[in-house]
């Protein structure tokens, strides 16, 4: 009787420690390339894949994780082979995925079973899953190699892409990758914040982190440990307020946010 | 070393090329300064020549096809862009930028090594801009911002040297200064292809000028010669 919260609760801080790592640490590189509606469109992705999981009685997350993951593969050839700003593909993309999800959900058989699609978009960390904990370690030590091993091409993108091609560096595979490494990011943290939250956890921390620093190495060190702070804080908030997870690491990492904008030393005049 | 035949380049959406019947021959070692009014193809050419845009036609350098090989060609390509800006709050400091430069050489899965930053170190201190190491790039003048490209171009230690309007923004001074060690380099071996648009601003050095207009090459040849035509 006792183990079982001391166990769940163990899992939401593992759960909490681990997306806030992630999310913060892609955030810090589309917060830059301005693509931060990237999160809001995969999250999207993952209500229709969620909503049509519900309607084929298959496994919601799953769906919508798949989902997700293939619209973050298919985003960046389409923005080049259709030679579109990828923001105009994001916002094409988000408006066909919310009304596909919306469909979906007019074809699914109850009102109990739209609800399940929707606990997609608000998240539950107290339902996460040893399984869960160990997928999201799998993928943030990934993602951590993949910047440690091609920090200096990414860095060169961000800077311009243009001049990075001009330097000798393939952008493409680098930039698709980036894109990529979004979906999964979106993709596996929906069961802690929900699929438009994590929205908030991408950006929010990754721009409090560009208020402190010029150096591109201690912002993406910075971001990952400003959302940590955030999740932890969200999660003691939700705790002693009795407020929505999800909502409570948003609110948290706006406030956050809005603090390191009033003390940013890059805004100080002298 | 460079050579195009029969280049056209088309923008996207356009039906007219840019540039159209562009044949041109580059030798090691030469200096060549591309005049021309505004929009009639100078900046096109560079970037068709850097493989930065799909162009029709035959494009080599240093004998290789620029549209299958232009990853590889662009490491020893040095490129100076017109007017790059960035915004104040940009999260790169010059010596990261400068660095950047050198990202292709270095290659895949390799950090800078303690080569690299010398020869970055070297290059700042060259341009005389050492004391911007450490300041962030987006907190520069137009003028040093145009020296840090420039750095970033050199940094690559290329052989071919593309600069497109290398002076804007700069003052006189800096103007001589950068004209001076520009002519050094192509001295010392560097091919230079510069785009000017002031005939006053062709250095001295430079011994082929190349006269666009309206996207064809309509002078080539001994620098003397084609600016008595010109005027």
């Amino acid at each position: 009787m006792i183990i079982l919260p001391s166990k769940i609760i163990l899992f939401a801080v593992a759960g909490a420690f681990l997306t806030g790592i992630l999310c913060s640490l892609i955030g810090s590189f589309i917060v830059r390339m301005n693509l931060s509606s990237l999160g809001f469109c995969m999250s999207h992705a993952a209500f229709a894949g969620a909503a049509l999981g519900v309607v084929l009685s298959f496994s919601p997350l799953m769906m919508a994780m798949c989902f997700s993951t293939v619209v973050a593969l298919i985003l960046g050839p389409v923005a080049e082979k259709a030679k579109l700003d990828t923001n105009v593909v994001i916002g094409i993309i988000f408006s066909l995925m919310i009304s596909l999800g919306l469909i979906f959900l007019s074809f699914s058989p109850g009102a109990a079973m739209s609800s399940t699609a929707l606990s997609i978009l608000w998240g539950s960390i107290l339902g996460i899953t040893i399984e869960d904990i160990l997928r999201l370690l799998l993928i943030t030590s990934s993602i951590i190699l993949m910047i440690v091993l091609f920090f200096k091409e990414f860095q060169a993108i961000m800077f311009s892409r243009k001049m990075a091609e001009a330097s000798g560096i393939n952008t493409k595979p680098f930039y698709y990758m980036i894109l990529f490494l979004t979906g999964i990011t979106v993709a596996l943290s929906l069961k802690l914040v929900g699929g438009l939250l994590v929205f908030a956890l991408m950006i929010n921390p990754a721009s409090s982190a560009y208020q402190f620093f010029y150096d591109m190495k201690k912002i993406t060190i910075l971001s990952p440990i400003i959302g940590v702070l955030c999740c932890f804080l969200g999660i003691l908030l939700s705790f002693f307020l009795d407020l929505p997870t999800g909502a409570s690491i948003a609110i948290t990492s706006s406030l956050i946010f809005g603090l390191s904008v009033m003390v940013s030393p890059k805004r100080k005049r002298g | 070393m460079i050579k195009l035949k029969n280049v056209e380049t088309v923008y996207e959406g356009e039906k007219t090329p840019v540039i159209k019947d562009i044949n041109l021959e580059v030798k090691r070692g030469e200096f060549i300064t591309v005049i021309g009014p505004n929009g009639a193809g100078k900046t096109t050419l560079l970037e068709t020549i850097n493989g930065l845009l799909e162009a029709n036609g035959n494009i080599t350098v240093f004998g290789k096809d620029i549209k299958k090989y232009g990853t590889e060609i662009r490491k020893n390509i040095g490129y100076v862009p017109q007017d790059f800006s960035c915004d104040s709050l940009t999260p790169f400091l010059v010596k990261d930028v400068v660095m950047m430069g050198r990202f292709g050489k270095i290659g895949l899965l390799k950090s800078p090594s303690r080569k690299d930053h010398e020869i970055v170190e070297k290059t700042l201190s060259f341009l005389g801009i050492s004391e911007l190491e450490k300041k962030p790039i987006g907190k520069l003048s137009g003028g040093q911002l145009q020296k840090v490209m420039i750095a970033r171009a050199l940094a690559k230690e290329p052989e071919i040297l593309l600069l497109d309007e290398p002076f804007s923004n700069l003052d006189l001074n800096s103007r001589s200064d950068i004209t001076e060690k520009i002519s050094l380099l192509n001295e010392k071996g560097m091919t230079i292809i510069m785009v000017v648009h002031d005939i006053n601003s062709i250095p001295e050095r430079c011994e082929r000028i190349l006269i666009i207009n309206n996207g064809k090459i309509i002078e080539d040849g001994e620098r003397e010669k084609v600016l008595r035509g010109a005027k």
